[in-house]
């Protein structure tokens, strides 16, 4: 293994620039032979250390098929252990044929027959998150010459934490021929993050300033462990470094939450509004108070569920004693990912289908009784959770989120998670689609007049009965809508729709009740004004301690932001409440037929 | 017929001596778990187990040739109400022994009742410790022997930085706060310790990390604040979050770009059960650490597998799930306090709650599927502890065991 270490360097260089093939004295099967068969954990990352710049073609097939629980050890009689490649497992014991690593041939007994693999005589090679890791490194030297950016950028920052003099050489030779900027960037940060160890105090020096330059925020802990060696070593110009590299770092650090906590805020306020923005209009502007809003949501986050079992595998309901099987069109890959794009249209459907039996069967007959429309709708949500739970069962429900929505942005260290910039692209689009319905087309001139004056519109020829039913379908088929959004971001279970009601009321109350433009304000006040307290209460509760009695609560508040934080709101609201009782645009919808 | 009836009646209530042989082929015995409301998810797999495990012992003679009669009633996730209950079982029905609890909030509302009626409880679920009550014997996890070991293990492997982050009630306030000692007293630094600590007016640390309530959504903030913590790698996230607050926890860890490679997390409340309603395809490398796995290479566990399942499939309890069924820890930390009282019965030859507590106490040993378990005189529990990672599938693999770790109930202060 000596042999191997002392030319690794050659060997990478070899690889990296001209892209040629193992000069190496052991193979890659040689060496991962030996990790399998080495006591302990500790031992087997060694070996694999060694790995690292064998890029034989073997490599990363063989670390693969070790991740996926295809390696074991083969003990025979007399107790020699042999390093074996069983495809397909231990669960494929009975067919498989177990073959050598070393050797690459069948493995063979005494008498030349072939082993067949049992519990007692295979020792499957395990593998942690620490070996993985150590894999991850040797494929990820193997990385730094491939062709996708991503792929490098990844290899980059893991040799970079790795902070091994050793893999200097090896980046700065990736750094002269790099074109891509992210990626440039990345290596410039990894080779500073390694040379902090270097001997040198020039270079030391240099790496410091460097971090500084290109604000590094992942090399926080490495400057503040430099400065305090510095600080007690007494090296005036390294501290000094430091400290400025630090504010630099500290600097960008504060841009980086600013603009986070306004995506963030931006983000949670179009949750708020696509969870609210149904209930604006079955609340705001019909006047019914509808407890069932919240399970009209999670009839959309089911539907999604749905949705996504008929894409795959199919699904059975065993509902009402009765099973009623759906077959699965059992897609792969993006054909079933796709399950989401059908699903948003499937739970708007669902959820205004149901929503219209709702109104025709019982509200109809409260739109003068408010307060029964209250307890009404309130029965028919209780009603609803236990039909989820007859269908689906009383745990969660499992709803996977496409690689689309699963991924992330980061631009300048702010990460844009997809599933986030989704829900916020998508707010804006369905509140500038029901814009459109209610402005633009001839129903919502309809829902308008009725929604005034339900008695006059009738007298003026409008089917008032045909248009209250189809308003409710819409403010139901919207939460419908919220929910399909919800299972990307949360549980999807029979009392999800209990997690949102209170907020949407909230929303919807303090926006100004009959007024859409009025919920789209409050839910991004809501929604940015606790982002703000969570993100800026541990920076601001700590100055707090002067006020007199509650100095030692609130400096005590940065911990808790999160609850703290939820709790201002609430008492911002009710403050707020008290100031303008009708909302933010207070407007007179349907009060004038009461 | 109805003569002697009304003479047996009669008798009855006239005379505890013909009661008692009345009963002479069954024993009452009590389990008082939620089945309804929101904790009825965790709670029902413990009556189901409990089931399990009375008609096992039913099947082999019983205990002292008395048939367990088993008293089920429902505490419904409502803390007073299990008082209630408790009060009942001991009271009405006179149980020798009651099995239940889960959260340490109904622990502790029954607590008093099972002192004041000298009633004897086992409790089977991890817990914050800092109690030893003569009236409860806690086959549950200390923290000792779950957060601990699971410190223990990520120092070995070279991690540096932890983030605390749980659900804001008793167990993780208290776990972390222990925890908190326990990094300390590693020599880990408390700048390496995240999510932000709470002083007194002393500058003392009275609550140690990031805690979010229960049924929390939005843990954007949360992730963003440890994404920045574990930028400088060899970080690892210690997470006491409940049951489904951790899925939107787990859904923005993954769309911010972590994973158990850069940072992994490693769960207490989170067992084979819970994965039933968790994407655990999602999850896979992170940590989890209890006493038992399913997954325990051993002939006791498979058979104690294989038998739950049997029994699963021909029983007729109302409301049993019988599908995706799983065993877990605190599951099986109930099957072994039957066991274990069932032993302590017969050492001391009698159902008086004071004779068995001294059995108890002597040291009673059980080899049960997570190996053997061996009472001690403070009411816990000595076992083998378990470091286990994530699979797709919803079960762990097991990467590491502490053999017969010792249950010590109070840590507060212990490592300083």
């Amino acid at each position: 293994m000596k042999i191997i270490h002392t030319h690794r360097w050659l060997v990478i260089y070899a690889l990296l620039l001209w892209g040629g093939n193992s000069v190496g004295a052991a193979t890659s099967r040689e060496v991962i032979a030996e990790a399998m068969l080495a006591s302990n954990d500790r031992e087997k990352i060694a070996i694999i250390d060694t790995l690292a710049g064998l890029g034989d073609a073997d490599l990363a097939a063989l670390l693969a098929a070790w991740k996926r629980d295809e390696l074991f050890v083969f003990s025979d009689t007399n107790g020699s252990k042999t390093p074996v490649l069983i495809p397909g497992g231990q669960d494929a014991f009975d067919t498989a044929v177990p073959q050598t690593i070393l050797g690459q041939v069948i493995l063979v007994d005494g008498s030349g027959e072939v082993v067949v693999p049992t519990r007692d005589t295979m020792d499957r090679v395990r593998h942690n998150n620490r070996l993985r890791r150590a894999m991850k490194r040797v494929l990820d030297l193997m990385d730094l010459g491939s062709e996708a950016a991503g792929k490098r950028l990844q290899a980059v920052q893991t040799i970079g934490f790795s902070r091994d003099l050793d893999n200097l050489p090896v980046l700065e030779a990736r750094l002269a021929i790099e074109e891509n900027g992210q990626v440039h960037q990345a290596l410039r940060q990894a080779i500073a993050l390694v040379q902090l160890n270097h001997a040198e105090p020039v270079v030391r020096l240099a790496a410091v300033k460097e971090l500084g330059k290109i604000h590094s925020l992942s090399s926080t802990d490495a400057l503040t462990s430099i400065l305090a060696d510095a600080t007690k070593a007494g090296d005036q110009a390294l501290v000094a470094a430091a400290t400025s590299a630090l504010r630099e770092v500290e600097e960008h650090r504060s841009v980086v939450d600013f603009v986070g906590t306004i995506f963030r805020g931006l983000s949670l306020g179009s949750i708020l509004l696509v969870v609210a923005l149904g209930l604006a209009i079955t609340f705001g502007l019909m006047g019914v108070i509808n407890m069932a809003h919240g399970e009209m949501i999670a009839v959309g986050a089911y539907t999604t569920y749905l949705v996504q079992n008929i894409f795959g595998a199919g699904i059975v309901i065993p509902a009402f004693g009765l099973s009623i099987g759906i077959p699965g069109m059992n897609l792969e890959g993006w054909g079933y990912e796709l399950y989401f794009v059908a699903a948003v249209p499937a739970s708007f459907l669902m959820a205004a289908l149901v929503g219209i039996a709702l109104e025709r069967g019982i509200i109809q007959f409260l739109y003068r009784r408010p307060l029964e429309s209250l307890l009404a709708t309130w029965g028919v949500s209780l009603v609803l959770q236990q039909v989820f739970k007859l269908m689906f069962g009383a745990n969660n429900v499992q709803v996977s989120s496409p690689s689309y929505l699963s991924g992330n942005w980061t631009v300048a260290d702010i990460v844009f998670g997809w599933n986030r910039v989704f829900v916020i692209g998508f707010a804006i689009l369905i509140v500038f689609g029901v814009w459109l319905a209610l402005n633009k087309t001839s129903l919502g001139l309809l829902i308008r007049a009725v929604m005034q004056n339900r008695s006059m519109a009738g007298f003026m020829g409008v089917r008032t009965a045909r248009v209250n039913m189809l308003t409710f379908g819409l403010g139901s088929g919207l939460a419908g809508l919220a929910g399909a959004f919800l299972s990307q971001i949360g549980n999807v279970g029979p009392s999800l729709g209990q997690a949102y009601i209170v907020d949407s009321f909230m929303v919807v109350v303090v926006g100004g009740v009959g007024n859409i433009a009025g919920t789209v304000i409050s839910a991004f006040g809501i929604g940015g004004i606790d982002q703000v307290l969570q993100q800026y209460l541990p920076v601001w509760a700590p100055g707090l301690g002067w006020v007199p009695f509650f100095g030692g609560f609130l400096q005590n508040l940065a911990q808790d932001s999160s609850v703290f934080g939820k709790i201002l709101v609430l008492a911002f609201i009710i403050l707020f409440l008290q100031w303008r009782p009708a909302g933010i645009f207070a407007r007179k919808g349907r009060q004038l037929d009461e | 017929m109805k003569f002697s009836k009304l003479l047996a009646v009669g008798a009855l209530s006239l005379s505890a001596l013909i009661s008692s042989v009345q009963a002479a082929e069954s024993v009452k015995v009590g389990v008082l778990h939620s089945l309804s409301g929101t904790m009825a998810i965790s709670e029902t797999s413990l009556r189901d187990i409990l089931l399990f495990t009375f008609d096992e012992i039913n099947a082999k003679g019983g205990v002292l040739g008395k048939k367990i009669e088993p008293v089920v009633v429902d505490g419904a996730s409502d803390w007073p109400l299990f008082a209630e209950k408790a009060k009942q079982l001991l009271e009405q029905d006179e149980v020798a022994v009651t099995f239940g609890c889960w959260t340490s909030v109904s622990r502790k509302s029954v607590l008093p009742v099972y002192e004041k009626n000298n009633g004897l409880l086992f409790y089977p679920v991890q817990y914050e410790g800092e109690e030893e009550s003569q009236n409860v014997f806690y086959t549950a996890e200390a923290v000792n022997q779950q957060a601990t070991p699971a410190v223990d293990y990520l120092l070995e492997q070279g991690y540096t930085k932890f983030y605390l982050l749980g659900t804001d009630y008793v167990y993780p306030q208290t776990t972390n706060l222990v925890l908190l000692e326990y990094l300390l007293s590693k020599g880990v630094p408390i700048e390496n310790i995240g999510g932000g600590f709470r002083r007194d007016g002393d500058g003392d640390v009275i609550s140690a990390g990031k805690y979010t309530g229960f049924g929390h959504t939005d843990y954007q903030q949360i992730i963003s604040e440890i994404k920045q913590f574990a930028a400088g790698g060899d970080t690892a996230v210690i997470s006491t979050l409940n049951g489904d607050t951790n899925v939107p926890f787990f859904k923005e860890y993954a769309a911010a770009g972590l994973s158990a490679e850069t940072c992994p997390v490693v769960s207490f409340s989170i067992s084979e059960d819970e994965f039933r309603g968790l994407p655990a395809d999602q999850l896979v490398g992170q940590l989890g650490c209890w006493t038992y796995f399913q997954s325990i290479e051993s002939p006791a566990n498979e058979k104690f597998v294989a038998d739950f399942q049997a029994w699963l499939a021909k029983s007729n309890v109302t409301g049993l799930v019988k599908e995706g069924r799983v065993t877990c820890s605190p599951m099986v930390l109930s099957y072994a306090g039957v066991y274990l009282w069932k032993a302590a019965v017969e050492k001391a030859g009698s159902f008086d709650v004071d004779k068995v507590r001294m059995a108890l106490k002597s040291g009673l040993s059980f080899d049960g599927p997570g190996g053997t378990v061996t009472t001690q005189p403070n009411m816990h529990l000595t076992k083998n502890v378990f470091i286990g990672e994530t699979k797709a599938n919803g079960q762990f693999e097991i990467l590491e065991e502490f053999e017969g770790v010792y249950g010590e109930p109070w840590l507060k202060g212990k490592f300083k």
